[in-house]
C-alpha cells in the first residue's frame, strides 16, 4: 500500500517537472548570500523576488510565469564563474540578474556576453563593468547594470569634498577589485578637482586592526578620510580613527550603508556620508508600497541594504518589461528591446524613461544618488530637502 | 616616539592573540608531536559559543561585563570538550597505526566540519559581540588604548602562565612534562600518556576558545573569523619554535608588531610581507624556530 503511495507521488512529481518548466520562464540571479557581502546579496535577492512575485501575480510575461534559479556565488571569483556557466548551459536561463561584487561580475560576465543572453548587474559597481564588452571591440554588448557605478559615486565624493571645503583627503580602501578599482577612480575624480590625497592606505579582508592605516592618514595631516571597501572592515577603520582619538569626518562609497558596517562601528559609524539611489524612506508612493511589501513579506523593520533591495528589485522590472517588448526569449531580441525601451517603467529608485541605448548601458546617472548618512544606526538623507517634493524622483537626463 | 609607542600597542594586541592561539599549537605538539590543523575553528567555535552565552545572560538582564565574566567558564569547559572531541576522533586513530600523515588531514576536516556546523547554527554574516568593557578608548601617556586591548593582553599572558605553572607545580603536569620529553619511557613509569594527550588537546581548544571570546569585541564574531588568525599563529608557531611555550608567545609578538611598524612605517600595502620573510629565514637558518630546541630524530 505504502508502495503504491510512494509511486504514485514521484510519478506526478516526473510528470509535473517538464510541464512546469516548459510553461515558465528561466531567469538566473547571482550573487553572495554567504559571507562578508551577504547583507547586499540576500536583500538583492528578496528585492528580486519581490518583483517577480508581483509580476507572476499580475499575470507573468508573454502569458509565462518566471521562475528564478538562485545561485550564492559566496562573492567568489571562480565559483561565480562556474555559476555563470551552469546557468547558461545547464539551466538554459534567458537572462540574468544580479552580481553584487564587481569582480565576480567581471569574471562571470563574459560568458553570458559569449552565449549572448543578457545580464543585468543590479548592484555591482566598477566602473568598468559594463564597459568590458563595448563597442567598437565587441558587435553588441549584453551587459546592463541599474546601479551607481564608481565614476559617479566618486565623483560625488570628490564634489563634496570639494563643496565643503576639505584640501587634504586620505583615502583608505580594501585590497579586492572593489577597493582597488574605486581608490583609482576616487584618485582621479580628486585630480579633476585639483585635490591630491596626503595618504592612500590599503588593508586586506578579515584584517581586524587599521590602527596604521589610521595613523598614517593622521599623520599625514588628513582633513578627511575617504574610504572604498565594505562593511566589517569599514568599521574597524572608523574604529581606529575614534581610539586615536582623532575627530574627522569619514566618508565613502555607498557601502558604509551597509547593515554590517552600521552595527559593527556603533556609535563610531555615526554622522559618516555616502551617495545612496534609495533611503528607506516613503517619499514616493512607489517607495511607500515598495517599503511595506518588503517588511511585510520578509518580517523585517529594517531593510538590511536598501540600496540592494531597490535596484534588485528594479532590475527585474526592466528585465520583464523588455522580455515583453521582444516578445521573444531569444538573448538578441531581449537586448535591443532592452536598448530601445518603450514603456515607461516606474520603478523604486526612479522612472525608467528609455533607460539604455545601443552605447549607454547605465541606467543610472549622476543626478540620481543623493548624499546618505548615519543617524540612530539607520541611513537617512544627509540633507532632508534632498528627498523633499520635485527632488525625490530624480530621473535620467534625455541623451 | 608617540607613534610608535601607539604602533607598538596596538602590535602588541594582535601579536598577544597569535601568540595564544600559536601555544594551542605547541601545546599538543610537545605532548604528541601532531598538531591540531582546526584550531582557527576551535577558536571560532569558542567566540560562537561565547557570543550565544553572553547575549542570552545580557537578555536576562545581567550587564555586558558581567554576563562576560559568566560565560567564561562556559567556554573553556566547551573549549575543553571540543579539543577531547578533536583528539578522540581525529588524532588517536592516527597515532595509534603510526600514521604520519592522518592526524593532518583528520584535523583539517574536522576543522572544515566545525566551520559548517557554526555556519548552520550561528548562520554565515558576522555577528556584533556585545563588549563587556567600554569601548572608548583610554589615554596611557598620549597612547590611546581600548581597554578591550589591554583585556586581550592580560587574558592571554594570564591563561599561558596558569597552564606553565600547572606543568611546573602540579603532579598532573609533571605528567604532561614527562610525556612532553619522552612519550615511551612516561609509559614505562605508569604514566597514561594516550590520557595526557587528550588532555593537551583539550587545554589546546581551551586557549584557542579564549582567544576567541578575547578578540570577539574588538572584531567581528563569525564562522569565518579563525581561518585568517589560524594561518597566522601558525606561522608564528614556527617562527616562535614549536617545542617551547615561551617561543610562541614571543613569536606572536614578533609578527604582530612587524605588521604594524611595517604598515605604518613602510606602507600598510606590505603589511604581511616582513613576516613572511621571516618564516622564511627562520625556516632555512634556524628550522626548529627562534626559541625550539633542535632534537636528533631516531628511526
Amino acid at each position: 500500500m505504502k508502495k503504491t503511495w510512494l509511486f504514485a507521488a514521484v510519478a506526478t512529481l516526473a510528470l509535473a517537472a517538464p510541464a512546469f518548466a516548459q510553461q515558465g520562464i528561466k531567469i538566473g540571479l547571482s550573487g553572495p548570500f554567504t559571507g562578508g557581502s551577504a547583507a547586499m546579496g540576500v536583500s538583492m535577492r528578496d528585492g528580486v523576488k519581490l518583483a517577480v512575485q508581483e509580476i507572476n501575480k499580475a499575470g507573468g510575461v508573454l502569458g509565462k510565469q518566471i521562475i528564478l534559479v538562485e545561485r550564492d556565488d559566496e562573492a567568489k571569483n571562480e565559483l561565480g564563474v562556474q555559476i555563470a556557466q551552469e546557468l547558461i548551459n545547464k539551466e538554459n536561463v534567458v537572462a540574468t540578474v544580479g552580481f553584487i561584487n564587481t569582480g565576480v561580475s567581471l569574471a562571470s560576465q563574459r560568458f553570458y556576453q559569449e552565449a549572448e543572453i543578457p545580464v543585468m548587474n543590479n548592484v555591482a559597481t566598477g566602473t568598468l563593468v559594463t564597459q568590458q564588452f563595448k563597442a567598437p571591440d565587441h558587435k553588441a554588448n549584453y551587459v546592463f547594470r541599474n546601479a551607481a557605478n564608481d565614476s559617479i559615486q566618486s565623483a560625488m565624493i570628490a564634489q563634496t569634498v570639494k563643496d565643503k571645503g576639505f584640501t587634504k583627503p586620505a583615502i583608505i580602501a580594501d585590497s579586492t577589485n572593489y577597493g582597488q578599482l574605486g581608490r583609482a577612480d576616487l584618485e582621479k575624480a580628486l585630480a579633476e578637482r585639483g585635490i591630491k590625497p596626503v595618504a592612500v592606505e590599503k588593508f586586506n579582508i578579515g584584517d581586524t586592526d587599521m590602527t596604521a592605516q589610521a595613523l598614517r592618514a593622521k599623520e599625514a595631516g588628513a582633513d578627511v578620510v575617504l574610504t572604498y571597501a565594505i562593511g566589517p572592515e569599514l568599521a574597524q577603520t572608523v574604529n581606529a580613527v575614534v581610539k586615536l582619538g582623532w575627530k574627522v569626518p569619514v566618508m565613502g562609497s555607498w557601502t558604509l550603508s551597509m547593515a554590517s558596517f552600521i552595527d559593527a562601528a556603533g556609535k563610531n559609524g555615526e554622522g559618516v556620508l555616502m551617495p545612496q539611489t534609495f533611503i528607506q524612506m516613503p517619499s514616493t508612493p512607489k517607495r511607500k508600497a515598495f517599503i511595506e511589501a518588503y517588511q511585510a513579506a520578509y518580517k523585517v523593520e529594517r531593510i538590511p541594504s536598501p540600496v540592494s533591495a531597490a535596484q534588485g528589485y528594479d532590475s527585474m522590472l526592466i528585465l520583464a518589461a523588455a522580455i515583453n517588448q521582444a516578445k521573444s526569449t531569444d538573448g538578441r531580441k531581449i537586448r535591443e528591446a532592452l536598448e530601445n525601451l518603450s514603456t515607461k517603467i516606474e520603478g523604486v529608485v526612479t522612472t525608467y524613461d528609455k533607460p539604455f541605448s545601443a552605447t549607454d548601458h547605465e541606467a543610472i546617472t549622476a543626478n540620481i544618488p543623493v548624499l546618505g548618512t548615519v543617524k540612530d544606526g539607520r541611513v537617512v538623507p544627509a540633507d532632508p530637502k534632498d528627498l523633499e517634493g520635485e527632488k525625490a524622483l530624480r530621473v535620467k537626463p534625455k541623451a | 616616539m608617540q607613534n610608535f609607542l601607539q604602533i607598538l600597542v596596538s602590535g602588541i594586541s594582535v601579536g598577544m592573540i597569535y601568540g595564544v592561539i600559536a601555544f594551542g599549537y605547541q601545546l599538543t605538539f610537545a605532548t604528541s608531536k601532531t598538531l591540531n590543523f582546526g584550531q582557527g575553528e576551535a577558536l571560532t567555535l569558542g567566540a560562537l559559543v561565547g557570543f550565544s552565552v553572553v547575549t542570552a545572560l545580557i537578555g536576562m538582564g545581567a550587564s555586558p561585563l558581567l554576563a562576560y565574566l559568566l560565560s567564561l567558564p562556559l567556554v573553556l569547559a566547551f573549549g575543553l570538550a571540543q579539543g577531547s572531541a578533536v583528539e578522540w576522533l581525529g588524532v588517536r586513530q592516527a597515532m595509534k597505526t603510526k600514521s604520519e600523515a592522518g592526524w593532518i588531514m583528520s584535523t583539517i576536516a574536522l576543522g572544515i566540519i566545525f566551520k559548517n556546523m557554526a555556519e548552520n547554527i550561528w548562520g554565515k554574516d558576522p555577528l556584533k559581540f556585545p563588549s563587556p568593557l567600554p569601548e572608548n578608548p583610554i589615554s596611557l601617556g598620549g597612547v590611546n588604548i581600548r581597554p578591550m586591548e589591554i583585556a586581550i593582553v592580560l587574558g592571554a599572558l594570564a591563561m599561558m602562565l596558569a597552564v606553565e605553572l600547572f606543568n611546573r607545580r602540579s603532579i598532573y603536569g609533571k605528567a604532561v612534562v614527562a610525556t612532553s620529553n619522552d612519550r615511551d619511557a612516561a609509559g614505562l613509569m605508569g604514566i597514561n600518556t594516550s590520557l595526557v594527550i587528550t588532555f593537551s588537546y583539550a587545554l589546546s581548544s581551551l586557549s584557542a576558545a579564549l582567544a576567541g571570546v578575547l578578540v570577539a569585541p574588538v572584531t567581528l564574531t563569525g564562522a569565518q573569523m579563525g581561518a585568517a588568525l589560524g594561518l597566522k599563529a601558525f606561522a608564528v608557531a614556527i617562527i616562535g619554535g614549536l617545542s617551547s611555550g615561551l617561543g610562541v608567545v614571543v613569536g606572536g609578538l614578533i609578527l604582530g608588531i612587524t605588521e604594524s611598524l611595517t604598515g605604518f612605517y613602510v606602507d600598510t600595502g606590505y603589511k604581511d610581507v616582513p613576516g613572511l620573510i621571516l618564516l622564511l629565514l627562520v625556516l632555512s637558518f634556524k628550522p626548529a624556530g627562534l626559541f625550539g630546541k633542535t632534537a636528533i630524530k631516531k628511526v
